[in-house]
């Protein structure tokens, strides 16, 4: 983390330590991946404690089916954590587009342009928050908790607060249906997140990305403008949302006002986790998703052991801690 | 350059002086809620706004969304104006010690929805959850035959829904039902929160162990175990639900897993609410700390 705009903390998307980097103790800092060995720790301990239902099939597309939208909204955060900001608003953002589209279709709108509309929705609010961070200058913290309280009230007007159900059927098989095995769902969100990892990982624009968030005077000395990376950074996540909208509202085969509210945080939380998976410590599509993997089968495993829920989620923040503690232990070598 | 924000500032606070109305003579009754965003909370207060402006009370509705912080600033604010009285729409009143004594001190009284009876809440008025609870795990318990193993889904920090999963739970002890996991379900996202749990619970017994039936503390978390199943490919498994939302109706409509809930009466509540309000706005105290209005049982069509 680093100081920037309005004092407000901002990822330092370079990463947080080098690999070897030389302590006070005059030891060095030895770099264990934490995410991943905590993700190889937790399937190993399930698949000991629970062999019949943890590794079956039918629980492997259950846990896949049920992380697939936080996936997408984990992958489009990653994009603006690459940049060093963050997206606040994305959760209220699954909600709102996931309400416009239900509603349009209720009101008759057939299913693909509902769903265009849901998903350009979350462009245009995309657009909002880039220009508020980008030209505007406000820290994405502050303006980004505006928009997301502002979608927040958009969604209740839309719903009246209540629930929005009876979609066609043609829109509620993207959640339900299957195609050779694999759920409909799962495989959009897969595509979706292969786009914005080709995007982030292969393309100019992902190197820029990475230049804005790494060090943006020096991008600006190569000729990077960061407005500009910024603006499509939030472009990106909006239509994310957008995406992970649709999907959840025809998942749930309903749209509700706070649905989607939850992945905000869990979506920075498997980006952070995500960080770990790297020497450099650096935001990466795939690491986000082993971050989602983890906060995943912990849900799933935890559940399977029939382990209670408050003491669920007080294991989730202890292991959240523990594997990014692991990767930046410190232990002196001569 | 500051002057466009500035003056667009100005602008939305013209508007929104505009958009207030003057203060008039008659009664301002605050309606202060945590919960606008479920279904049932929007629906009794609505209700209830009717049934106040027929009375030709002045009635605002102020939305916290979760937030009991804000909640009790809120009912410190509307003590400090003197609006008439405050209706707290459900909650827990232990979470708003700090506005009711603002509004005991202000001597503005408070009147609950569907929270629960206590210390400077001249009443609350509430569908009966004991009986919103045994009536929907009677009706789980006739699902399964009467036997059989079931799962709970609860809220607990809502005191409505802990005396709904009390009752059930005392009605499946009784009737020898097993109740072999009870899960705390998440708010926001019920629906999908309960889904991921349904999923796994369904995944952890199987076999001889097999769920044969799902509880619900409300419709929304009866739906996502709906879902589940439905995906499972286990419509063996029976759910049932309370509150009687729009939605669950449907469900039940389908003749699918989502057997039963008990609808609960809110216009009723409502009207019972805004019957303690106009007798306190004239001086005559509320005859009971707490009124308890039953539900009605909804079933699938035989």
């Amino acid at each position: 983390m680093k100081e920037t705009r309005a004092g407000l903390p901002t990822v330092d998307a370079a990463g947080p330590a080098a690999a070897a980097e030389p302590t006070a103790a005059g030891g060095t800092r030895r770099w264990i991946p934490g995410t991943p060995v905590a993700f190889a720790a937790l399937v190993v301990l399930f698949a000991v404690l629970r062999p019949q239902s943890f590794l079956s099939t039918g629980n492997l597309r259950n846990t896949v089916e049920q992380i697939a939208i936080l996936a997408v909204v984990a992958a489009v955060q990653t994009v603006v954590m690459a940049v060093g900001e963050f997206d606040l608003s994305v959760g209220a953002l699954v909600s709102l587009t996931g309400v416009v589209a239900a509603h349009l279709m209720l009101d008759g709108t057939p299913v693909a342009p509902a769903i265009l509309a849901a998903v350009l929705t979350g462009t245009a609010v995309g657009v909002v928050n880039g220009v508020l961070v980008a030209w505007l200058r406000l820290s994405a913290f502050v303006a980004t908790l505006a928009v997301l309280t502002a979608l927040a009230g958009t969604s209740l007007l839309l719903t009246d607060g209540s629930t929005l159900f009876g979609l066609p059927a043609g829109f509620v098989a993207i959640g339900r249906d299957r195609l050779g095995g694999v759920p409909v769902l799962v495989i959009v969100a897969a595509v979706a997140a292969a786009v914005v990892w080709f995007l982030l990982a292969h393309t100019s624009a992902g190197a820029r990305w990475y230049a804005v968030g790494g060090n943006a005077e020096a991008a600006w000395y190569a000729g990077i403008d960061a407005r500009w990376m910024r603006l499509a950074a939030f472009v990106v996540s909006g239509a994310g949302a957008g995406v992970a909208g649709v999907l959840l509202t025809s998942r749930l085969a309903s749209a509700h006002p706070t649905a989607g509210d939850g992945l905000m945080l869990t979506s920075i939380a498997a980006v952070f986790l995500g960080m770990t998976a790297s020497r450099s410590g650096r935001v990466t599509v795939g690491g986000t998703l082993l971050g989602v993997a983890v906060l995943g089968v912990l849900d799933n495993g935890l559940n399977l052991l029939q382990i209670d829920t408050y003491v669920q989620q007080v294991l989730t923040g202890l292991i959240l801690i523990y594997a990014v503690a692991l990767s930046r232990r410190r232990e002196a070598r001569r | 350059m500051r002057l466009i924000p500035s003056l667009l500032a100005a602008g939305l606070l013209v508007t929104a002086a505009a958009c207030a109305e003057p203060a008039a003579d008659r009664p301002t009754v605050a309606v202060i809620t945590a919960y606008l965003a479920n279904a049932a909370t929007k629906e009794v207060v609505e209700d209830f706004q009717a049934a106040g402006e027929k009375r030709g009370w002045k009635v605002t509705v102020t939305d916290t969304a979760g937030d009991f912080n804000a909640l009790n600033s809120k009912m410190v604010n509307a003590a400090n104006e003197k609006v008439s009285a405050i209706v707290l729409g459900m909650g827990d009143p232990q979470q708003m010690g700090l506005g009711l004594r603002a509004a005991g001190d202000a001597s503005v009284p408070v009147v609950a929805i569907d929270a629960a009876a206590a210390d400077g809440i001249a009443a609350n008025v509430t569908s009966d959850n004991d009986d919103l609870g045994r009536q929907s795990a009677e009706a789980l318990v006739e699902a399964v035959g009467g036997q059989g193993r079931i799962a709970m889904l609860t809220h607990d920090p809502h005191p409505g829904v802990r005396a709904r999963a009390a009752a059930a739970k005392a009605v499946f002890e009784k009737a020898g039902i097993q109740v072999v996991a009870s899960k705390h379900v998440a708010v926001p996202g019920p629906v999908e929160a309960a889904r991921k749990v349904t999923d796994d619970l369904l995944t952890a017994y199987t076999g001889g162990n097999a769920l044969n039936g799902i509880w619900a503390g409300w419709d929304e978390p009866a739906l996502g175990a709906t879902q589940s199943i439905e995906q499972a490919g286990r419509p063996d498994v029976a759910v049932v639900g309370v509150d009687g939302q729009d939605f669950a109706l449907a469900e039940i409509d389908k003749g699918g897993p989502f057997r039963a809930t008990v609808k609960q009466d809110w216009p009723g509540v409502a009207d019972k609410a805004a019957a303690v309000v106009d007798d306190l706005l004239n001086g005559k105290a509320a005859a009971e700390k707490q009124y308890t209005l039953p539900g009605t049982l909804v079933t699938q069509k035989k």
